[in-house]
């Protein structure tokens, strides 16, 4: 097991820097995923720990040791591409062997870790199918075992269910997660989908325009994202407006108490997830605030609603079924005070 | 995935009818009659005379002159196919991954043969290569050699002037070969531990056999089939299949030898455009 260290990486390809001193510790075993937009440079940060890229500068150390300057095939990673990338010549078995026959593993030991290893992946049997044989998951499978036999120091995938259909895709969610805690193995993960991160991580990196806005658990980057971006970026968020006073802001829901030194009279974003919202039927007695139904949207396990509030916002609210309300209806809204975090000033951005 | 089930009608026909029908009438109509000429009795003062003979074949056959000239004529197309392909591989992959930049105006310098008409082109090469010729006479005045270099009338010269004309078409299906070939699997090889030369060697040398396969039997044939530039480089002392059979129906007016000798190239030609076939599929399987 390896820990990867990153410090102060930057790549530059002559038009401004497309990640820009970035520093990221990965503990022994853990798995950590680089989400962002196309283009925030979480692809460039996965090919400089390959090796693939050169940094422009910085370090990425695998247990203390600098790799920068040691070429990709020295590098002893194992990575999963976003279209497999499996050898179209060459047989399943083959094309495991592949890694190994590199590391001049004596024969017989390369038989038996790649029985070991299509186990581990379900695909006993398949060894001498070619990979236009194989479906999509499948092919996935096999491109993870060809990564993994080689008892790599790190896992790097890129975008690896990208090429999946919705369904496989949260099924491979679910087995590279269990593998990945099954071998132990320190992972890093990209991906500009926050499903997938989130479900899958241990901590979440999550970049803009080559920098890192925060690095947390899944919990913290959605419950308490460091800033606007993360906030939108990660699931869906109201941004409700209010004006500091005395130890509180006083929203459209009513009074906020927020810690933090903001300046009284100061206006304030706070993020509020349309989940963390209730919705009470009028005259039910229970405190709240008024509010009408614009639209609802049903999707089966919820119902994504649209209200606006007396003041004219927009608030959008997400709701188990058992009560539905039809759009026109009048209803209260309440939130948990605890339920919303604070992001700073009004900056201009962001609705 | 279900493929869509042909539909059953002339469609199909119909699309390749203008193409069939041209070659039908203009190569493999001829061809037949060219077929047909081989086996037809020498005439005095007519092409030919009635009745069918074998003696056509049997004085090809019979002197060592002509089947070595088979050989040489084959032997000219090794050595230019080799040579298209050590010296045209590493620009078709320059061209299928190098920058844009590069790549227009390399595709631009690789079709540059082609632009220049054959016997223009073949003149020019006499001009570099003759004893009199630019190269010798430089190569003389520094005093690097002592005498001209033997670079004209011989396979050497051929193959030089062959080389020139048809790298293009080693270069072009090479090159397409190389661009259908995902560059991620060269950055999953080396992912894997390869370096970048047994990367190539394992992964793009191999997918590439296809592009290489094509290009060797296109330039193969053409230059089996080359006429000008051997009659012009090769003078009187080389002569190729190509120039001997033209010689045959044309100087010496002998329709039915001549046409023998010219089924014999086609045959040794297409033999041994099939076995390199075979030879590549099964390359292809290892």
């Amino acid at each position: 097991m390896t820990e990867v260290s990153i410090e102060k990486l930057t790549k530059d390809y002559g038009q401004g820097p497309a990640v820009n001193g970035i520093s990221i510790k990965i503990a022994e075993g853990e798995f950590i995923s680089l989400l962002g937009p196309s283009g925030c440079g979480k692809t460039t940060t996965l090919k400089m720990i390959a090796g693939f890229e050169d940094a422009t500068e910085g370090a990425i150390r695998f247990d203390g040791r600098d790799v920068v300057h040691v070429p990709v095939e020295k590098r002893d990673i194992g990575m999963v591409f976003q279209n497999y990338a499996l050898f179209p010549h060459m047989t399943v078995e083959k094309n495991l062997a592949f890694g190994l026959e590199m590391r001049k593993v004596p024969k017989s030991e390369i038989r038996e870790r790649i029985a070991k290893v299509l186990d581990m992946v379900q695909l006993a049997g398949y060894a001498e199918r070619y990979p236009r044989q194989l479906s999509g998951g499948q092919q996935q499978r096999v491109a993870l075992a060809r990564a993994l036999v080689i008892e790599p120091k790190i896992l790097l995938l890129d975008e690896p269910l990208a090429n999946l259909d919705a369904k496989l895709r949260e099924e491979m969610r679910v087995f590279i997660r269990d593998l990945q805690r099954r071998v132990g193995i320190t992972t890093v993960y990209v991906t500009h989908d926050q499903a997938e991160a989130m479900t899958m991580s241990d901590r979440v990196v999550v970049m803009f325009g080559g920098r890192i806005a925060q690095i947390g658990t899944p919990s913290d980057i959605y419950e308490r994202p460091a800033n606007l971006e993360v906030a939108e970026f990660v699931g869906q968020v109201n941004i409700i407006r209010g004006r500091v006073g005395n130890r509180v802001v006083s929203t459209a829901f009513g009074d906020v108490p927020v810690s933090g030194d903001y300046a009284e009279g100061a206006e304030l974003m706070l993020a509020l997830r349309p989940e963390a919202v209730e919705l009470l039927p009028v005259g039910s007695g229970a405190a709240g605030v008024p509010a009408r139904v614009l639209s609802s949207y049903y999707s089966g396990s919820l119902v994504d609603y649209r209200l606006e509030l007396a003041n004219g916002a927009a608030v959008n609210v997400q709701a188990f079924p058992r009560t539905r309300f039809a759009d026109g209806d009048e209803v209260l809204v309440h939130a948990p005070a605890d339920r919303f975090w604070p992001l700073g000033p009004v900056t201009g951005i962001g609705a | 995935m279900n493929a869509v089930p042909a539909k059953k009608g002339f469609g199909p026909l119909l699309l390749i009818a203008p193409a069939a029908i041209l070659l039908g009438v203009f190569l493999v109509l001829p061809y037949l009659n060219i077929v047909v000429m081989s086996f037809r009795i020498p005439g005095q003062g007519t092409p030919y005379a009635p009745g069918f003979t074998f003696a056509n074949y049997g004085k090809f056959f019979a002197d060592g002159f002509y089947i070595g000239q088979v050989v040489n004529t084959l032997w000219i197309g090794f050595v230019t196919t080799f040579a298209c392909l050590v010296l045209g591989y590493p620009v078709a992959w320059q061209l299928a991954r190098g920058t844009s930049a590069f790549r227009a105006l390399g595709y631009g310098l690789v079709l540059s043969p082609l632009l220049v008409g054959i016997v223009i082109r073949s003149y020019g090469w006499t001009i570099l290569l003759g004893n009199n010729g630019i190269i010798n006479r430089t190569l003389t005045s520094w005093g690097i050699v002592d005498g001209p270099l033997p670079l004209m009338y011989n396979a050497l010269g051929i193959v030089i002037a062959l080389v020139h004309v048809f790298l293009p078409f080693m270069i072009l299906p090479i090159m397409s070969a190389i661009q259908g070939i995902d560059p991620s699997l060269e950055a999953a090889a080396r992912s894997l531990g390869a370096s970048r030369i047994t990367a190539f060697r394992r992964i793009t040398l191999p997918l590439s056999l296809p592009g290489i396969q094509a290009g060797c039997i296109l330039v193969f044939v053409l230059s089996l089939s080359a006429y000008v530039t051997p009659s012009l480089i090769g003078g009187m002392r080389v002569k190729t299949m190509a120039v001997t059979v033209v010689d045959a129906l044309i100087d010496t007016f002998q329709w039915p030898f001549g046409s023998a000798l010219a089924l014999m190239l086609s045959v040794t030609g297409a033999i041994v455009v099939v076995l390199f076939g075979r030879l590549t599929r099964m390359k292809w399987k290892a």
